[in-house]
């Protein structure tokens, strides 16, 4: 989600929460529209009342629980960072996993077990794909100064760090 | 990131980001479906071809999902 530009801490929780505020009511926007229209009686005007109706009542909804989950999650995120002095993946996924057993625990401690897990491999997933994507990108794109000088002419300790090893050493 | 600094590329269009957050978050979200659909279909006693429908239909239910709600996400970031 937003591993591109965090903010630095203390705000990041104010970024994250309108951010996914603004998310969820948009996305739910999108779905309850799609759901009202479907499920409203025949007539193009009922089914559009009826689409518009459910963003009225659900699309807010889904963006305060959307909000909810995004402000806890990086508050318990920015704290980790305070305790343990470093920003890390695992930072994201625990954050996840206790957001989801703290947002949980009126359910009772199996339903928080649950929701724990889903939080963490869901924030674990979104984790490693953003560090597939990083790599991916990095390896598509290096960046460096191999524009403005050619590359050919450099030593090779100096060719930018690609996560595929130095790959241009075994030509 | 993709951002790249002073030597030539410029930055992703807003599109392009939005389609990169889709194909992420779609990614996500049927790797995500493919874990939960299979409990929650083993869960409720399906067996065999049915339950390979069952989370193939879960993982593009979640899929879509997903890549909806990250390319809104990457929208409003840009």
């Amino acid at each position: 989600m937003e591993e591109y530009a965090r903010e630095p801490c203390p705000w990041r929780i104010v970024d994250d929460c309108g951010g996914a505020f603004t998310m969820g009511t948009i996305g739910g926007g999108i779905f309850q529209a799609i759901k009202g229209f479907r499920n409203s009686p025949v007539g193009v005007n009922h089914r559009l009342r009826g689409s518009l109706t459910a963003i009225k009542t659900r699309a807010p909804q889904l963006g305060g629980s959307f909000a909810v989950w995004g402000g806890l999650f990086s508050m318990i995120d920015c704290s980790m960072v305070q305790v343990r002095g470093k920003e890390d993946p695992w930072n994201s996924i625990t954050s996840g996993a206790l957001t989801g057993a703290i947002l949980a625990a009126r359910n009772g401690p199996v339903a928080m077990v649950g929701s724990a897990a889903m939080g963490g491999i869901l924030l674990a997933l979104i984790e490693g794909a953003g560090i597939l994507l990083t790599r991916f990108a990095s390896a598509q794109f290096p960046n460096g100064p191999q524009f403005a000088e050619d590359p050919s002419q450099l030593p090779s300790t100096q060719l930018p760090s690609s996560p595929f090893g130095d790959y241009r050493q075994y030509q | 990131p993709v951002a790249v600094g002073p030597y030539g590329q410029s930055q992703p269009s807003c599109f392009d980001r939005v389609k990169m957050g889709f194909v992420m978050g779609c990614a996500v979200g049927m790797a995500a479906g493919a874990l939960f659909g299979t409990f929650s279909c083993l869960r409720i006693g399906m067996r065999g071809r049915e339950l390979m429908g069952g989370i193939g239909k879960t993982m593009m239910q979640s899929g879509g999902t997903f890549g909806t709600f990250m390319a809104i996400g990457m929208g409003i970031r840009c």
